[in-house]
């Protein structure tokens, strides 16, 4: 990135680097190639044993199969439903990060640009919430949400076990951290055009959907992308929400791990291997595709 | 224009637009101190679910002497472990249908109990019949001490499936009214009848001409020759799993010292676990655990050293009699699985050769506050009948606390060799039951027992560790107590 | 005006606020009533007992190990993270440098691998590594080991060695984040800062102290700040990855796996809060701390 801005040519660069190369330079290439291979290694490991029978697994680590067991990936895209907990993850992250991404910077942007009386003590509220602890509030959580199954007519479709019960979850305790840099970003944004808009006799709730928030897109970006992993990685959550009866509906890391306990009951390494693999790949795939995005969404994000 | 936006405050990042990290850390500070009082004032905990459903019930008659109501719907939960579930769609709920066509059973199967129904039970729509089993098994005395489980002496009192003249109370075995009474009242059908002790592969033991020890000595001899011969390692049990091994140290302890040693234990008696005997077989086992274990063994699970023992990686293993059936995948043809009970450790032993550690288990119950509870006793009864109990037997090669429901029936090598040796052992069965009284006490027990198979831990260490535990439980008065 | 201008602040603030108070405050609020309650869960009818859980925590050895985890944890691994992250940082930007300041080539290779773990769920991480730890033949290290007939390592079932193990894994999954922070908190020092260190002199290892460290304290900072809350929260790689839930012999167990055990194992919902309300008020010490030690002269550019 910083070599863009450079006058040097490339050629010039790599000569000045010739001349240079000492013995730390060499170290520091050492340096990196022994993380990569920190990194891959475990991966890539996990991917060749998906195709092991059960026998390879356990006489040899890094063996390769004789054939590679395709079934395996077979068993556990059915057998243990990973299928269904990949989709589920994707409906639910999806729904709960659009869900999260409106009402948090209606709240940001009410909070950040508009004096009333509470605001200070809302806007507190919210940023308090990024200091607890999720495991103290999750007992009464679940009771919470268990009370909200019993409201009339929208009860089915927010209490335990059903994915809107755990999108509304989400979006509340995604909440704090939303608003809290959303509304810093409101804040650095220029006033002169929402002005002139209100002169034109624009509505707020238009201001805010047509001028506002397109000039937020670089903040919205980045807080969209930490919401995105952090929900997709959640785990605590689904555990007490989503209980074993509602099996069809778990999300991914609460099937994954599961079928780690099965593993132990039925022997079924390989089966664990595939589906792990399976969580994987898809993970690095789209963050390969979209790294450039993705990495300057998070650390603008985070160095704001 | 009414409309002045908000400065916030940036005098954090001078030079950069924004806002600071320092009053996000400001705020969370001054919001968590303030909590606490808030909270003061807050509402106690809702409800706490508290609001179970009545519960249906039908015409008592001779045919239905439960009075199951005939159209009303009800569900079976089975732990899928080590028996799987088969033998409850394909054994159970067909013979159950046979009297009861018009009630739908709606079957689920899972391998963490707790973490599947405890939520359930929380909400008060718990299933009607559960298979409380497992690792994740929920804590029998807090359900018992919330009134979660039904009385089952209507299904005693009720006549068998098999002979309306005979009660069941007097079809099964009266250790199971006992396991399964919590304050003199029957509340657990502990359905299978387990055998613990020492298990091998005949064909292996007969290939090398290694014998079965009767005693310690015997027993450190042929370790000692197993793993001179280098052929496999002598010894292992689930490492990750230590109850595996702590139950065979117990039953030694019992042998030693007659079954007083565990019931002080049960009873959280002072200086239970400081008794001679127990320290006698945890120095014992400890010894067997610095010089004989294979590999790798504390870091196993039960699948993964039962899995090299069907390898003959390693030559005895200590296991309940489940174990042939949770193999049989794995389990090569010949193998031949076979159990010895434990050796005798000295001449002055309590109890004599033969004593097993022998007790009804694999626990299921029917939810008192469940929709349908006499549906679930039905089931039970059901059970119980000889035809039940015999095909489960046949199917998961494991046997019923059904007085007599065996007979007949074609047992495998495994179930055959521990239907032997608790024929031989007759009266001189030893158990405990703290494990599922205490489940703190069991984690405790687990954890100081893993580390004492590993040396890191002296007996000695060991025991005092768990005293402190059992002493801790006993003064926790919100912790129920047992005895026996 | 003024009319829509209310109508709107509460049309926007309505829905949020009702979200949060509902799912965030109340049973936060809920939980601090508990802890002083002998509640065991399933039936609904706690008695009051006062500060009795807390006073029992004084002699919970368990809860006070799970402690003692999280704040080595508290310290090493943002030190850990922290340390290899701005090497690699300081390598992928300044490292590969000839005149003026450049980054070792391939570092945009380097920078999208790093942040691999970062995509992954934790509790698929913990799950994978449980089996790069497993002792047997199968273990993708123990196995190589024993097919040379060393000992294998255990790298879960040695109480000496499961915490380092949990405390590798964490660090392994956030090193990639924070060198792609440290790298973009690099990036905006300006060229100038660097050449003029240079033309004093300057090697890369003094330029790093003297400019980079300096100018970065900022974000450092906040991941000094990320990295302890993480630590204090860390659950998922104990309970899926170690034996025994957070063993050997409670050797990894950490607050919030004692509190889950105690709440969702044992039933002890009351006991449990109050294990919750420690954790929150360590919580609270750590970021009052932290917002003091960051109380100092900043550099500006």
């Amino acid at each position: 990135m910083v070599s863009q801005t450079m006058t040097i040519s490339r050629a010039e660069v790599r000569q000045a680097r010739r001349v240079r190369l000492g013995p730390l330079s060499y170290l520091s290439h050492i340096a990196l190639v022994v993380w990569t291979i920190l990194v891959i290694v475990p991966l890539a490991w996990t991917f060749l044993a998906s195709f092991k029978s059960e026998d390879e697994i356990f006489s040899g680590a890094w063996t390769f199969p004789a054939v590679p067991r395709f079934d395996n990936w077979a068993r556990a895209w059915e057998q243990a439903h990973v299928g269904q907990y990949f989709l589920n993850s994707v409906i639910v992250v999806a729904c709960s990060t659009f869900g999260t991404m409106l009402l948090g910077s209606m709240a940001a942007y009410v909070l950040a640009r508009y004096r009333f009386r509470g605001n200070r003590a809302i806007y507190l509220l919210f940023v308090s919430g990024l200091a607890f602890p999720v495991y103290l509030a999750l007992t009464p959580l679940f009771f919470v949400v268990q009370n909200m199954g019993r409201l009339p007519v929208i009860g089915p479709f927010i209490g335990l076990n059903t994915h809107g019960g755990l999108i509304l979850v989400y979006i509340a305790y995604s909440l704090p951290f939303t608003v809290f840099f959303l509304a810093a970003f409101f804040r650095t944004l220029p006033t002169a055009v929402a002005e002139a808009a209100f002169v034109d006799g624009a509505s707020h709730t238009r201001v805010f959907f047509q001028i506002m928030l397109p000039m937020a897109k670089p903040g919205i970006v980045s807080v969209t992308i930490f919401n995105v992993l952090g929900q997709w990685n959640q785990y605590q959550l689904p555990l007490v929400l989503l209980s074993g009866e509602a099996r069809d509906k778990w999300v991914l890391t609460q099937g994954i791990a599961s079928i780690s306990t099965a593993a132990g009951y039925d022997a079924d390494w390989s089966a664990l291997f595939a589906a792990l693999s399976m969580a994987i790949l898809p993970m690095i795939i789209v963050y390969t595709v979209f790294q450039r995005q993705i990495q300057a969404g998070l650390t603008a994000g985070a160095l704001k | 224009m009414s409309d002045i936006p908000v400065n916030g405050p940036r005098n954090d990042l001078p030079g950069r637009p924004g806002l600071s990290r320092r009053q996000l850390l400001r705020a969370a500070v001054g919001a968590g101190v303030a909590l606490p009082f808030a909270a003061a004032c807050a509402t106690p905990v809702g409800g706490g679910g508290g609001g179970s459903q009545p519960s249906v019930t039908g015409t008592v008659s001779a045919e239905n002497p439960l009075g199951v109501p005939e159209n009303e719907p009800f569900e079976v939960v089975i732990f899928d472990g080590g028996f799987g579930d088969a033998y409850a769609r394909d054994i159970h709920q067909p013979l159950f249908r046979t009297k009861h066509p018009n009630v739908e059973i709606k079957h689920t199967a899972t391998k963490e109990i707790a973490k599947t129904l405890q939520p359930r039970f929380a909400s008060g729509n718990p299933p009607e019949f559960v298979n409380n089993s497992g690792d994740n098994a929920m804590d029998f005395g807090a359900l018992i001490q919330d009134d979660q489980i039904a009385d089952l002496t209507p299904l005693l009192d009720a006549p068998s499936w098999d002979d309306p003249n005979v009660k069941v109370r007097d079809t099964i075995l009266p250790s199971a009214i006992e396991f399964g009474s919590y304050d003199g009242v029957f509340r657990v059908l502990p359905y299978a009848n387990t055998v613990w002790g020492i298990w091998y592969s005949t064909k292996l033991f007969n290939e090398n001409g290694w014998e079965v020890p009767k005693t310690w000595d015997e027993f450190l001899a042929l370790c000692e020759t197993i793993k001179k011969s280098g052929k496999c390692a002598p010894f292992t049990y689930a490492g990750k799993h230590p109850f595996y091994i702590y139950e065979t140290i117990l039953t030694l302890a019992a042998k030693i010292g007659g079954p007083d040693v565990l019931r002080n234990i049960d009873n959280l008696e002072d200086g239970a676990w400081k008794a001679e005997p127990v320290l006698t077989a945890a120095t014992a086992f400890a010894e067997v655990g610095a010089k004989y274990l294979m590999q790798g063994t504390t870091g196993l699970d039960h699948i993964q050293t039962q899995t090299a023992h069907n390898k003959y990686q390693v030559a005895m293993l200590p296991n309940g009699s489940w174990l042939e059936n949770e193999q049989k995948d794995t389990t090569p043809p010949d193998f031949g699985y076979a159990v010895f009970p434990l050796p005798s450790f000295s001449e002055n032993d309590a109890m004599p050769y033969g004593t097993l550690h022998s007790r009804p288990g694999e626990e299921y119950f029917v939810a008192a506050k469940s929709r349908n509870p006499r549906a679930g006793m039905e089931y039970m009864r059901a059970m119980l009948s000889k035809q039940g109990a015999g095909q489960f037997t046949e199917l998961v090669s494991t046997l019923t606390v059904v007085k007599g429901a065996a007979e007949g029936r074609k047992l495998s090598p495994g179930l055959a060799s521990a239907s032997a040796a608790l024929k031989a052992a007759g009266d001189n069965t030893v158990y405990f039951r703290f494990r599922q009284w205490y489940a703190e006490l069991h984690d405790e027990v687990a954890a100081a027992t893993g580390q004492l198979m590993s040396g890191r831990l002296t007996p000695q260490a060991w025991s005092e560790r768990i005293q402190r535990k059992a002493e801790q439980i006993k003064r926790d008065d919100s912790v129920k107590k047992f005895q026996r | 005006m003024t009319h829509g201008r209310t109508r709107f602040i509460i049309g926007f603030l309505a829905l949020p606020v009702l979200l949060y108070l509902i799912y965030v405050i109340s049973p936060y609020a809920q939980a601090f009533y508990i802890a002083m309650t002998n509640w065991r869960g399933v039936n609904a009818n706690p008695q009051f007992v006062g500060l009795e859980n807390f006073r029992r925590l004084l002699d919970d050895t368990v809860f006070w190990k799970a402690v003692s985890h999280n704040l080595l944890l508290l310290i090493l691994l943002p030190v850990g993270t922290i340390t290899i992250a701005l090497f690699f940082a300081y390598l992928l930007n300044v490292g590969g440098h000839g005149r003026g300041v450049g980054g070792i080539r391939g570092s945009k290779f380097y920078r999208v691998v790093f942040f691999f773990p970062q995509v992954l769920a934790v509790a698929i991480i913990a799950v994978l590594f449980q089996q790069v730890f497993r002792p047997d033949r199968g273990g993708m290290i123990n196995g190589p080991l024993m097919a040379l007939g060393i000992e294998p390592i255990g790298f879960l079932s040695n109480p000496d060695i499961a915490l380092w193990s949990v405390l590798a894994v964490l660090i392994w999954q956030a090193v990639g984040f924070y060198v792609v922070l440290f790298s973009a908190g690099m990036a905006s020092i300006p060229k100038e800062m660097y050449e003029a260190a240079q033309i004093d002199g300057a090697g890369r290892i003094p330029m790093f102290f003297r400019v980079t460290l300096p100018l970065l304290w900022d974000t450092v900072q906040v991941g000094w700040v990320y990295l302890g809350i993480a630590a204090l929260d860390v659950f998922a790689v104990v309970w899926v990855m170690t034996a025994e839930q957070g063993g050997p012999d409670h050797s990894t167990t950490v607050i919030a796996a004692e509190i889950y055990r105690n709440a969702f194992d044992y039933f002890k919902f009351g006991y449990a809060s109050a294990m919750g309300v420690v954790l929150f008020f360590f919580t609270i010490g750590f970021a009052a701390l932290a917002l003091k030690l960051s109380r100092r002269e900043r550099i500006e550019y």
